[in-house]
């Protein structure tokens, strides 16, 4: 049952072309213009090659996917992300769906066709930027190397894996915004107010507390997800806060949770007398 | 005879609205059942409870002796509520598949309803661009192509032409009579309701104020039609409240055909001259304004 919701749901997005370019190709595909435009701009200015300077494949792509889930990438995520699960509010189409499968399964459907999509994205992201590397380093006469840093491929996938996970807790948001407004547009100015509030709480947080995780840091998804990244990349480094990486996993599937079973108690309940 | 929908002192209120007020109704499996009732009198909402959409403040509805909502019980059934709207995205094919993939539907045949719907040709266009009747068209195939037990049908033909409507009618009674489907259909095309249909309830306010058999209802509401070719004013005189005109010369009679014979001799001794006397059988648009009118002034009803 939840098999066939999800069906429907994933073979729905795929037929709109327009939520995904916008929601989930367009901020890969600006990040990679843009850093080869960069390339482009620099070579043209200095007119002669970079001696010295490496580039990592790895490395590019690591810094690529964590920012994933910033206020510009998650702008876009999200109005993918209210196609899928405010779409049915704006088209009044609810009624074409809600008799044939349960509201709890219509409504996890698509926060799952979401979370692959975002995952997809993710995935784009970094091919993309791993493009970018290997066309900068043409450009500008760079040295190519796997990592500067001596990261591998294991790092991108535990980076891309917790920047998932930061994204679907605005995802499992979204869901709650989209089924307590009706609105696409509330989808995408909620979440998105959310996610540069999360940045410059955690940001003003960090110094108040001089970067030592209290409970307060650790309730913000966006802190918990720099934690978990930095503690994979470099858990030394990072110190006494590597400690708390393992909360600051529990907090963001506890979020995501709380929100996804937060929204699908709202949608069970909620009349759909006009969509 | 087992019954496909049944609501039990169902109670639906909006705000100070109320939608359904203490509504009971139970519709049999098999034929053709009519939901009539001005704007507003709670067909809508009676049809989005039985299909999950809106929760009842009181009472309850069973569909197929499961509760409204039930997903194993609403598989069972097809609808078409009010104007459907489509996601724009979607041709008329990727609306058939998805809703098939949502039911598990592996199998329907969605190609044959295209064709059946009269919108294969247009199967493979946006549906953000189809008129409202093709819209309508795309709704009974989508209603219909699961093969359901019951489908509930909310003002399917609005919008279509003529033939469209005519069409779509005989598809309608085809499925009932041949294939058993059980139909309920709301509808303000009297007409229509009753060509198609077997049985009606009819609704005003949030209640049931009429229900029974097509010509159960109309029987005993004929009428005797009076023409002269005198003035009508003492026919009305002698009728008094059982008597209204109909055009300049016709009088029609509400009165038992065992009073006619007495009636017309009333109206010779008054010197009325009779061209023609002849019972008219009431019509469905009759009875279904005569009992609104009863229940309450329409003005009202159609708030």
């Amino acid at each position: 049952m939840l098999a066939d919701a999800i069906a429907a749901e994933r073979f729905r997005l795929l037929r709109d072309r327009s939520a995904l370019f916008w929601g989930f190709c367009f901020a890969p595909l600006v990040g990679f213009m843009l850093s080869v435009g960069g390339d482009l701009f620099l070579r043209a200015i200095v007119k002669k090659p970079m001696p010295g300077v490496t580039v990592g494949l790895v490395d590019q792509m690591i810094k690529a996917v964590a920012d994933g889930a910033s206020t510009f990438s998650v702008l876009f995520l999200m109005i993918g992300a209210a196609a899928v699960l405010a779409g049915d509010y704006r088209w009044e189409t609810w009624r074409l769906l809600t008799p044939r499968n349960t509201r709890q399964n219509l409504l996890l459907a698509k926060l799952v066709v979401v979370g692959e999509a975002i995952f997809w994205s993710l995935v784009l992201t970094a091919g993309l930027s791993a493009a970018a590397a290997v066309i900068g380093s043409a450009i500008g006469e760079r040295a190519l190397a796997f990592s500067a840093f001596d990261r591998n491929l294991f790092d991108v996938v535990g980076v891309l894996a917790v920047t998932w996970l930061e994204a679907m807790t605005l995802a499992a948001l979204a869901a709650c915004v989209g089924v307590l407004t009706r609105s696409t547009m509330g989808v995408v100015i909620v979440c998105l107010g959310v996610r540069f509030v999360q940045t410059v709480i955690a940001s003003s947080l960090r110094l108040l507390e001089q970067g030592q995780p209290s409970w307060k840091l650790m309730a913000i998804p966006v802190y918990d997800a720099d934690l978990l990244r930095a503690t994979l990349l470099d858990a030394t480094q990072l110190g006494a806060p590597a400690a708390h990486a393992g909360p600051a996993l529990a907090v963001l599937v506890a979020w995501a949770a709380l929100l996804t079973a937060g929204a699908v108690f709202l949608f069970r309940r909620q009349d759909l007398t006009k969509e | 005879m087992s019954i496909a929908l049944e609501a039990d002192r169902l109670t639906k209120t909006y705000g100070a609205v109320r939608a359904l007020d203490d509504f009971s109704l139970s519709i049999p499996a098999g034929g053709v059942f009519g939901v009539l009732g001005p704007n507003g009198a709670g067909k809508s909402t009676l049809f989005r409870i039985a299909l999950g959409l809106v929760r009842p403040t009181e009472g309850s509805a069973r569909l197929f002796g499961a509760p409204a909502g039930d997903i194993a019980a609403l598989r069972k059934v097809g609808a078409m509520i009010e104007t459907p709207r489509y996601p724009p995205s979607l041709t008329a094919r990727d609306v058939l598949k998805m809703l098939a993939l949502e039911s598990g539907a592996k199998n329907a045949d969605i190609d044959g309803w295209l064709e059946r719907v009269g919108i294969a040709q247009a199967a493979d266009r946006s549906t953000s661009g189809y008129s409202v009747g093709m819209k309508q068209r795309l709704g009974l195939a989508a209603a219909f192509f699961t093969k359901p037990e019951l489908v509930i049908l909310d003002e399917p033909t609005s919008g279509m032409d003529p033939a469209g409507i005519q069409e779509i009618r005989a598809l309608i009674v085809d499925l009932a009579r041949r294939e058993g489907v059980t139909v309920i259909l709301a509808s303000h095309q009297l007409d229509e309701v009753r060509r198609v249909c077997d049985r009606v309830a009819i609704l005003s306010k949030g209640k049931v104020v009429a229900e029974g058999g097509v010509a159960e209802l109309t029987a005993g509401e004929a009428r005797l039609r009076i023409t002269v070719a005198s003035p009508i004013a003492p026919v009305l005189t002698v009728l008094g409240e059982r008597g209204v005109a109909d055009g300049a010369d016709a009088v029609l009679a509400d009165i038992r055909r065992g009073d006619a014979p007495e009636l017309i001799r009333a109206l010779v001794t008054a010197g009325v001259e009779i061209v023609e006397a002849r019972w008219r059988e009431a019509d469905l648009e009759g009875v279904y304004l005569k009992t609104l009118e009863a229940a309450a002034p329409l003005s009202e009803g159609a708030a």
